[in-house]
């Protein structure tokens, strides 16, 4: 209710006259796990030294995926206890700005085209196109593009060296992946060639767009998990598991630790195991590599952004705090600091900043915008996901008819659509 | 049976005069109230000031919050934007929706195993630690199973999971090397809910087994020494002596149980997610997952209503039948 009065009253404010003093309180709330946060820390440090005045209050929220950082977020919010600026992803992005959350930022845009001329001239224009595109529910624009993560794959060179297995190509296809991966694994030892994960983004998209198929049509409004092209994706993901060359779903399964340890050859991520793989000293062991494709190059891609409240008492802190996480001051900071994401502007991506202390091939993750489709993420999306996340992992342990359970989910996502 | 209870009874309260004792203690309190001391004033304050801290706690967490689920249970409300009156359709949507029938059964079934498991092995395991044993094997045994208890939901979830992994946990991995195998328990449709029943059992049976413990050390040993003198056996015992001093216990077990296991919510959560499909989805989850995943708030609130009501009733239930089988006194 709060929320509705507050959001019309500030709405007619629009921003203030350029070059106006950036004082005041500043909350921030981001999606951060205790072994992030130092790195985000530092970089709440560097705006500081920009803003003196502004007095910045950053809580990150420890959860385990986007949907329970929303569940925390909106019960904040609910409570009265509204941020300044959120941090969100595509997975929530189309939610925040139809619910009425967030302001436009149009006119900010406007005001400081200038500044920010630089900032869109160096981010892949794919990202701009699905900003607009995906984020937002009518004409108005509530985000900058921000990090971003793809999928690929992470395969350790010491254990493709030790079996005799050529490293893969840039164009490797699901046979040549399987016929390594059945090479590298050893399932009476527990050594394992590929790890699966029954997730959504990091689990099954990429081998469903790697064949052609989605979970949901272009526009986010029609169910197509039960196509032929997705039942084949998911019997793959299954024979690799029924194969022993992936690890069965549902443990505690940690595939940074146990690739350091020579039981696993590959496993998929985005930019986001750097951190695990450079505590457990391996990043010189690894490489990226895209996923094999069965018929065409495939990546999801999901980033971030911060929009400003509609609620915030401080909009023109929290539009300073918007423009210094794009500019390529953070951008770099991050990039060499934190690394879970890959950052926006293409000049930090390809530099030293991003490279340096990464597998190689890290630059993939970013090539990967070429050919990357936005994450579906309708609002009822964190039904939708967890719903798609327990079909793929009862595929994955065999315990039921892939085609059965996917026009189960199939109808299931319809009707929550 | 009644004679025996009483002496034991009257000899635990010592009270020395019992055959004119009511006719003057009820005048007693009666004159004392009137001559209420200043210290006794002040005694009474301090007492109205001590107990108003759990009031407030319970008018503030319990109260407020009971109310106002009834109010929110007939609204349309998705938590950001204005709350809509809709009536009783969120009631009715909750006879049409597949899932939450899902998460009432698995939450009875989760309950019906949960009282049997807990009052059945709760007794056993009291019974047990209740002969005469070496005093420090009675510690020992006692803090065993009570010590699991006092570990938190979360922790005791994810060690389940370790052991019980697919793949690395020592479970399956000690079955095999003995040429056993479990199938893949967590994700497994038929498994996931005994799984869950037991990793909650294991965890909280040390509470059942030392409200029983309490209970059996009780029951005053002179009766046993009269039931052995009239010629009663070990199992006549047990059934005549036993169990009717112990039913006051043991109803009292079996309602906490139950009201605790139509409860349950944090190894679905953590475990399993409620999962595969809907199978180990219990009706609290299923709150928090419309409330705060789906935003329908009105409809989680009716939702909890109905296991409000489910409780009271069952409980009710269970006190009316209590006067056939339990024996105060």
């Amino acid at each position: 209710m709060a929320v509705a009065c507050g959001g019309s009253q500030s709405e007619s404010e629009g921003p203030a006259p350029k070059g106006t003093k950036v004082e005041g309180d500043l909350t921030l709330v981001y999606l951060g796990t205790a072994e992030q946060q130092k790195a985000w820390n530092a970089l709440f440090g560097l705006f500081k030294e920009d803003y003196p005045d502004v007095n910045l209050d950053a809580n990150g929220i420890p959860a385990e995926n986007w949907a329970a950082f929303f569940d925390t977020v909106s019960t904040q919010i609910a409570g009265g206890k509204v941020p300044d600026v959120v941090q969100v992803a595509t997975e929530g992005q189309r939610l925040f700005a139809s619910r009425n959350l967030a302001e436009p930022i149009d006119e900010y845009i406007e005001r400081d085209r200038d500044e920010l001329e630089e900032f869109f001239d160096d981010i892949h224009p794919n990202l701009i196109e699905w900003n607009k595109r995906y984020s937002s529910p009518d004409e108005n624009t509530y985000y900058l593009p921000g990090e971003f993560n793809t999928m690929c794959i992470w395969y350790n060179t010491k254990m493709f060296r030790e079996a005799g297995v050529d490293e893969p190509a840039d164009d490797w296809t699901w046979e040549e992946f399987s016929s390594a991966a059945g090479k590298l694994a050893n399932p009476g030892e527990r050594v394992f060639g590929m790890y699966v994960e029954p997730a959504y983004f990091a689990g099954i998209m990429p081998w469903l767009l790697t064949n052609g198929a989605s979970t949901l049509n272009a526009d986010w409004t029609k169910a197509t998990v039960s196509s032929p092209q997705a039942v084949e994706a998911f019997d793959f993901a299954r024979s690799l598991v029924e194969q022993g060359i992936s690890p069965e779903p549902g443990g505690t399964f940690d595939p940074y630790s146990v690739t350091a340890q020579g039981q696993l050859a590959m496993f998929g991520g985005g930019r986001w195991p750097v951190i695990d793989m450079r505590n457990l000293n391996f990043v010189d062991e690894m490489k990226i590599v895209p996923y094999p494709q069965n018929e065409e190059k495939g990546s999801p891609v999901g980033w971030n952004a911060y929009p400003i409240m509609r609620e915030s008492q401080n909009k023109e802190a929290a539009w300073a705090f918007v423009k210094f996480i794009a500019s390529e001051k953070a951008s770099e900071y991050f990039a060499r600091q934190g690394g879970t994401i890959v950052p926006p502007r293409k000049s930090v991506a390809m530099s030293d900043a991003f490279l340096a202390n990464a597998p190689e091939g890290s630059e993939k993750l970013y090539e990967a915008l070429d050919y990357s489709t936005p994450i579906p993420s309708p609002e009822e999306g964190s039904v939708i996901e967890r719903e798609i996340i327990d079909t793929f992992t009862q595929i994955l342990a065999g315990s039921v008819d892939t085609e059965a359970a996917l026009q189960e989910l199939d109808q299931k996502i319809q009707s929550e659509l | 049976m009644a004679k025996p209870m009483g002496e034991g009874t009257q000899t635990k309260a010592g009270d020395p005069a019992p055959a004119d004792g009511p006719q003057r203690a009820t005048p007693a309190p009666a004159k004392r109230r009137h001559r209420l001391s200043p210290l006794k004033r002040r005694e009474a304050l301090s007492a109205y000031i001590f107990l108003s801290a759990p009031l407030l706690l319970f008018v503030v967490f319990l109260g407020g919050p009971l109310i106002a689920v009834f109010g929110i249970s007939v609204l349309e409300w998705n938590l950001l934007t204005q709350p809509q009156f809709s009536g009783l359709e969120n009631y009715k949507q909750l006879l049409s929706d597949p899932t939450a029938r899902a998460a009432i059964q698995n939450t009875f079934v989760f309950a019906f195993w949960s009282v049997v498991l807990h009052l059945g092995f709760g007794l056993l395991l009291a019974l047990a630690v209740n002969r005469a044993m070496p005093a420090a094997l009675t510690y020992f045994l006692r803090t065993a199973y009570f010590f699991p208890l006092i570990i938190s939901w979360a922790a005791v979830a994810l060690m389940w999971r370790y052991i019980l992994d697919p793949n690395f946990g020592f479970l399956p991995y000690y079955l095999s090397e003995i040429g056993l195998s479990i199938p893949n328990v967590l994700v497994s449709p038929g498994w996931a809910m005994p799984a869950l029943i037991f990793v909650d059992f294991w965890r909280t049976i040390g509470l059942t087994f030392i409200i029983l413990l309490a209970g059996l050390q009780g029951i005053p040993s002179q009766l046993y020494e009269a039931a052995k003198v009239d010629g009663a056996g070990s199992l006549q015992r047990f059934w005549y002596v036993t169990i009717p001093m112990l039913s006051p216990t043991l109803f009292f077990a079996l309602v906490i149980t139950f009201i605790g296991a139509f409860q349950i919510f944090e190894p679905m959560y953590i475990i399993t997610q409620g999962g595969p499909g809907d199978a180990t989805r219990s009706i609290v989850m299923n709150i928090f997952e419309t409330g705060f995943r789906s935003f329908e708030m009105g409809y989680a609130s009716a939702q909890a209503v109905v296991v409000f009501l489910v409780i009271m009733v069952v409980t009710l239930l269970q006190i009316r039948l209590s006067r056939y089988w339990v024996h105060y006194e």
